[in-house]
């Protein structure tokens, strides 16, 4: 019995004193955060098929194109091919995302959450904060691996490059789109709380609406796949960018971050006014 | 000490608010266990989440030891609650779930250890809690509960999906908990539950306060026994009665007398030369109270002007 705990009959809980209790603040809502994070195997799962896509596509694709992208008929740059596989490792990072917080609502563990850390904002920046860092770490991990083994194959045709410059930028510029996009989907977690829902929005707007508006017409139409936010954010993620018409690496960045940002801000308003 | 003012949750619908919790007032006291009794929809669970900062009161206020939960320095260190058994990642072991409660809170770990020991989970403490059987899942909700050692503790249906001796463990865990002065709400749909646990009652029914007393005091109020009488001069035997100071009334034919056993009643009425067709002690049970009491109150609601019930003190 927890009775042990206390020491005589004539101590009454109900006139404890909580002054001598340490006040738990962010740091202990970003431990439990981690805590979540390491004890379900999903996490583990979707690290592994980014690390597996992320690298294995990048070398897959360097190794059949190599022969092609040194020879004269090349119409794109090696430079479009080193970081390929992270094109498609983004889907496990809008994965991870969504489930750090929907999942939550899905088994009615957000109550749990919010009775254990009642100042809501707190929770919202605990999970935004690691999952953004463990996705920037194994982004970045990701493409120097996707790196290493594709460039093997670029330099058997004379065509390798060295890590520095624009290389090494998207090496950590992976790192980072993937961080973003694990933000991005955070907030709209927050904002939709539903799982299939927030996967299917976000890989929507990133992927499929992203490309969609090449079709809208003149300059709306040019600034419109300029500003997509998966469009915004990939150039960082690559030498040279399949898409010349796209935003310059970092500018694109810095349009990816403020998007990011007006979305945490929604879903930090709602996640405080809405009931859980 | 929870304390409840003027209390409010409306739920926008279709067809205009629909008031869940309706400007109730009470106050749930240390040192023993109160039962927060209604049916299925009262109301029950939105107060709970409402004393949990969960739902946003529409209007008045509740506080937990003098201030809102949110406000709390250290929420599971003062309140510990039950509120809902599936709130658990089906994925994660019920010790995983327990150390990041207990990290988000600064709880020393060894506690997780003792609060499984304590409701009977460590041998299973680290197997999935989707595995779990609902009484499983309580259990660990209940570990979860006692976490941080808190002064105040609120239980949601705490027995539903126990086996009997889990219910068992439960009515002398509540037991326990407020003999060590701990302030002890358990919520329920059951009133044959509360009333081997419960000190104190509150009775709610469609977001109303419909009773606010001691188990005792509900019982006298509520389940009173009464002799019926049936005879063929039943006038001779009421007035009869009534002038010897007893509760009597006529209802459908026959005549309910309080204030006196079934023996008394047929000397009385024998030595009086009155022929007695049927002498019955009846006894309503407290389900039956408590039907009665949430029965009336989705009546009285019906017509507007709920009137005050006997035994509710608000």
């Amino acid at each position: 019995m927890s009775t042990t705990t206390l020491s005589a009959e004539t101590e009454r809980p109900a006139a404890r004193d909580l002054a001598d209790v340490p006040t738990p603040g962010f740091g202990r809502a970003l431990q439990a955060e981690w805590v979540k994070l390491r004890t379900v195997r999903s996490t583990g799962w979707t690290l592994l098929a980014t690390f597996v896509l992320g690298a294995g596509l990048t070398i897959l694709m360097c190794g059949l194109n190599a022969d092609w992208l040194a020879s004269d008929s090349a119409d794109e740059s090696p430079g479009s091919f080193i970081t390929w596989g992270m094109m498609i490792a983004q889907i496990c990072a809008v994965v991870l995302g969504a489930l750090v917080v929907t999942s939550e609502y899905a088994t009615g563990m957000i109550r749990s959450t919010f009775a254990a850390v009642p100042t809501r904002g707190r929770v919202l920046a605990a999970k935004a904060l690691l999952v953004s860092v463990v996705l920037f770490v194994v982004g970045t991990v990701t493409a120097l691996v996707g790196y290493a083994g594709g460039n093997y194959f670029l330099d058997r045709q004379g065509i390798g490059m060295a890590l520095e410059g624009d290389v090494l930028r998207a090496m950590f510029g992976s790192g980072l789109f993937m961080a973003g996009i694990g933000l991005f989907t955070v907030a709209v977690g927050f904002i939709l709380r539903h799982t299939a829902g927030t996967i299917s929005a976000v890989l929507a707007l990133m992927l499929i609406l992203g490309n969609m508006v090449n079709l809208v017409p003149g300059t709306i139409g040019d600034w419109l796949v300029k500003l997509m936010p998966g469009n915004a954010g990939s150039p960082i993620a690559t030498p040279v960018s399949f898409n010349p018409g796209l935003l310059g690496p970092w500018t694109g960045v810095g349009v990816f971050g403020l998007e990011i940002a007006a979305l945490l801000v929604l879903a930090w308003v709602l996640v405080r006014r809405r009931d859980a | 000490m929870i304390r409840a003012h003027a209390l409010t949750k409306r739920f926008p619908g279709p067809d205009g608010d629909r008031v869940a919790v309706d400007g109730i007032d009470f106050v749930v006291e240390p040192g023993r266990v109160t039962g927060f009794l209604g049916p299925n929809g009262a109301g029950k669970s939105t107060t709970m989440r409402m004393v949990l900062g969960l739902d946003a009161p529409s209007s008045g206020s509740v506080t937990v030891n003098g201030h809102r939960y949110a406000a709390s320095p250290a929420p599971l260190r003062e309140i510990g609650a039950l509120l809902d058994a599936h709130a658990i990642h089906p994925g994660r072991s019920a010790r995983d779930h327990l150390r990041w409660l207990a990290a988000s809170n600064g709880i020393p770990t060894n506690r997780v250890g003792e609060v499984l020991e304590q409701v009977g989970l460590e041998p299973v403490a680290g197997q999935r809690a989707g595995r779990f059987s609902l009484g499983m899942g309580q259990r660990l909700g209940i570990a979860a509960a006692l976490l941080g050692d808190p002064p105040v503790i609120v239980l949601d249906e705490p027995v539903n999906g126990l086996d009997p001796e889990g219910i068992r463990w439960v009515r002398k865990l509540a037991r326990d908990l407020a003999d060590e002065g701990r302030t002890v709400f358990i919520s329920s749909h059951l009133m044959s539950e509360m009333a081997l646990m419960a000190d104190h009652l509150l009775v709610i029914g469609r977001g109303a306060i419909l009773a606010d007393c001691s188990m005792q005091q509900f019982m006298t109020d509520h389940a009173a026994s009464y002799v019926r009488v049936k005879a063929p001069a039943l006038r001779d035997a009421q007035s009869l009665l009534a002038g010897r100071g007893l509760d009597v009334s006529q209802v459908d034919g026959e005549l309910r007398v309080g204030g006196l056993d079934a023996a008394g009643v047929g000397e009385l009425l024998g030595a009086n030369g009155l022929v007695l067709h049927e002498l019955t002690l009846v006894r309503a049970s407290l389900e039956d109270a408590f039907m009665t009491l949430t029965a009336d109150s989705v009546e009285y609601h019906a017509h507007s002007g709920a009137p005050v019930l006997e035994g509710a003190t608000r």
